[in-house]
């Protein structure tokens, strides 16, 4: 077996970068309106609940995507418009319960 | 960029082009079908087919396997074409890459989507780990190990692997723990990898605190200081990363590339010599 050359890699490397940094850009426009688990039989992928999930089709295993492609599909993922905040607040309050345990005071874990 | 491209292609040949290659003189008939339909510029169809009619018909299978997504007939393909003393570069080029030049055309003209990108980038993971062993005894390493996952509660894994996949073809080795991952999964994989970076995704502002929890587990469990932690997904910010402590964010798959090479290339310079 033939040991390759550092430099002949790192064009290999080089060149599926490039390759892959195309399809990134392209994921990335396609995201705007198209969500990325619908694959291209336009059945869902996705292994948790969406609401734009549909019907199983006649000889098909993966449910259907019922998205029209207009609009932000991640609302569909989102309940509440307040989570950010909320979120915020959980984050700090995970940091200053693991704060107080190392202190040794016991507090409470977040159950969430 | 199409010139570099061809620069890129011509770079990687061995033996000369020919000239008045027609599609027709493409043994293999997936590769030769998959260009005829989904090719359509001409430049590139003509870049294509000079491609393949000089590649063995080893490496237009496996390319064709690529182009299909399947993981295990590359995985099979790669192997044989190895063992018959093909290079690994000549695998890599005719057959790997080649292939997935293919899938990248498609994706751009809207004929596959993400779902069977990945799934062709999943085909080049099962052939690259065949190629593997022989960097490994060339010397050639890989840039580092990372450990990547999604974060516990959250299913989504679209992004992850999108940088999963930009991360290997940089040179990167990836260890995926998948979606829902606790952080004592996070934990024992960086004990048993020892892996010097640790990358995790949430998609939901619901799950997101839990990358909080899981760099304070990391804490608890004397690791901290082992591993650079890096985050990301939809509703991650600079500031959330900031807040939960990580020590980057990166906003999509090539911040995710760009932010692993920065922090292990300033955790090497800093190490006692």
């Amino acid at each position: 077996m033939r040991k390759i050359d550092p430099a002949e890699y790192q064009k290999r490397l080089d060149r599926m970068t490039e390759l892959f940094t195309g399809m990134v850009k392209q994921a990335d426009r396609l995201s705007q309106t198209r969500c990325p688990y619908r694959d291209r039989h336009d059945e869902c992928t996705a292994a948790f609940r969406c609401r734009n999930q549909g019907v199983v089709a006649e000889g098909r295993q993966r449910q259907g995507c019922g998205h029209e492609g207009k609009l932000d599909y991640r609302s569909a993922w989102q309940s509440d418009a307040e989570a950010r905040q909320r979120t915020k607040d959980r984050v700090e309050r995970v940091k200053s319960q693991a704060a107080a345990r190392r202190r040794g005071n016991g507090a409470k874990a977040d159950p969430a | 960029m199409r010139t570099t491209t061809r620069t890129a292609i011509r770079t990687a040949t061995r033996t000369p082009v020919d000239p008045m290659a027609e599609l027709s003189d493409i043994k293999n008939e997936i590769v030769r079908r998959e260009i005829e339909e989904f090719v359509t510029r001409p430049e590139e169809i003509a870049r294509n087919v000079a491609l393949f009619t000089r590649a063995h018909e080893r490496m237009q299978a496996i390319a064709a396997g690529i182009i299909e997504g399947d993981d295990e007939l590359v995985d099979k393909l790669t192997r044989d074409a190895l063992d018959a003393d093909h290079e690994a570069l000549e695998v890599m080029d005719d057959g790997l890459i080649a292939g997935m030049g293919v899938v990248g055309i498609k994706f751009r003209e809207n004929f596959i989507f993400v779902p069977e990108v990945l799934a062709c980038a999943r085909a080049m993971k099962a052939g690259m780990n065949h190629i593997e062993p022989i960097l490994s005894a060339s010397g050639l390493d890989p840039i580092a190990k990372v450990i990547m996952g999604t974060v516990k509660g959250d299913l989504h894994d679209i992004g992850k692997n999108l940088c999963i996949m930009m991360l290997r073809g940089a040179g990167f080795e990836v260890v995926d723990l998948g979606v829902d991952t606790s952080p004592d999964a996070f934990i024992d994989a960086i004990e048993e990898h020892r892996a010097p970076i640790v990358g995790m995704s949430a998609l939901l502002t619901t799950t997101m605190p839990n990358m909080g929890k899981t760099i304070e587990a990391f804490v608890d469990a004397g690791l901290r200081d082992q591993v650079l932690v890096m985050v990301g997904g939809a509703p991650v910010t600079q500031e959330f990363a900031d807040d939960m402590g990580a020590d980057g964010y990166g906003k999509d798959a090539l911040a995710c590339v760009a932010l692993a090479k920065k922090l292990i290339t300033e955790k090497r310079r800093n190490a006692p010599p």
